[in-house]
């Protein structure tokens, strides 16, 4: 089964995420903010990482670089409402896959997701 | 060379922002009340009458080459049906999750809603970051611009309630 790295500190995100992908055969981890996602992704091992950027504690681009920097490699879709020029250039220096801006229909979501990920459906 | 922000693009770039949100996430339209929206807002300014009981402020900033604050203001009634639209809740899940829950997706709308207007003039010359999204509940919460600060009330309604987005930030 593939798993799922959600990085966000916005539970309402999360929470929406777990309902997009519930038909989906995947697990889903959860995690709050970097510093815990980091924890999280040397810990689970997923398979795709959909991050925020404006985080408490450690955002997500500051997240990506340590996550790189040690290597690993998992694909990343950004997921954020911090669209800016320069925030989308820092995360497309990191090599994420794709980026997608809040606010966002599911659909969008899963269509980018299934593209770097092939999600099946639960029998 | 950034764009001159003119009192056209500040509403263009706010009422599109409130109405992305809420159609894309909610399939809900967001429609502006002309001649509702004194620029910059005034005191003695009537405040809509649908949120003169318990209303959910939510607020995020944004910082760099300008710095400001957005606010919106919902009722009680439309924040729960917000939260249920969001996250496809019956009204008593919503009554049953809390103001916690609540507070958390209202929080979210707004970042959501800062971070499209944020962009926009970002993109016209003005680079900023957003800031985490704060929420406060309360029956008689009033909002008071710091010196120096200049402030835009935009009012929306959505399914006949009011919100109210309300733009304050310092010129140079």
């Amino acid at each position: 089964m593939h798993k799922l790295l959600t990085i966000d500190d916005s539970k309402t995100i999360r929470l929406i995420l777990a309902r997009a992908f519930k038909e989906y055969d995947c697990a889903l981890i959860e995690a709050a903010n970097g510093e815990e996602g980091l924890k999280a992704a040397a810990e689970h091992k997923p398979d795709l990482i959909i991050l925020d950027i404006t985080m408490p504690t450690m955002d997500g681009i500051q997240m990506l670089t340590q996550l790189r920097a040690t290597g690993d490699q998992t694909p990343v879709i950004m997921l954020t409402a911090e669209g800016g020029a320069s925030s989308v250039e820092k995360a497309q220096h990191l090599g994420v896959s794709d980026y997608i801006a809040k606010p966002f229909q599911n659909d969008a979501l899963v269509a980018k997701v299934q593209k770097v990920l092939p999600l099946a459906k639960k029998a | 060379m950034p764009t001159p922000l003119s009192e056209d693009i500040f509403q263009e770039c706010i009422e599109q922002a409130v109405q992305k949100v809420f159609q894309t996430m909610l399939q809900k339209t967001a429609t502006p009340v002309p001649g509702a929206s004194p620029v910059p807002a005034t005191a003695d300014w009537t405040w809509p009458a649908d949120l003169s009981a318990t209303v959910a402020i939510g607020s995020v900033g944004f910082a760099g080459d300008i710095s400001g604050l957005v606010f919106l203001y919902l009722s009680e009634d439309l924040a729960h049906r917000i939260v249920s639209g969001m996250l496809g809740m019956t009204p008593a899940e919503v009554t049953e999750a809390g103001r916690e829950v609540a507070s958390d997706v209202i929080g979210e709308l707004t970042n959501m809603t800062v971070g499209v207007f944020k962009n926009r003039i970002h993109d016209l010359g003005y680079p900023c970051k957003l800031t985490i999204p704060t929420v406060v509940w309360g029956d008689e919460i009033s909002i008071r611009s710091p010196r120096g600060a200049v402030r835009r009330t935009y009012v929306f309604t959505v399914e006949g309630r009011s919100v109210v987005a309300d733009l304050i930030f310092k010129e140079d």
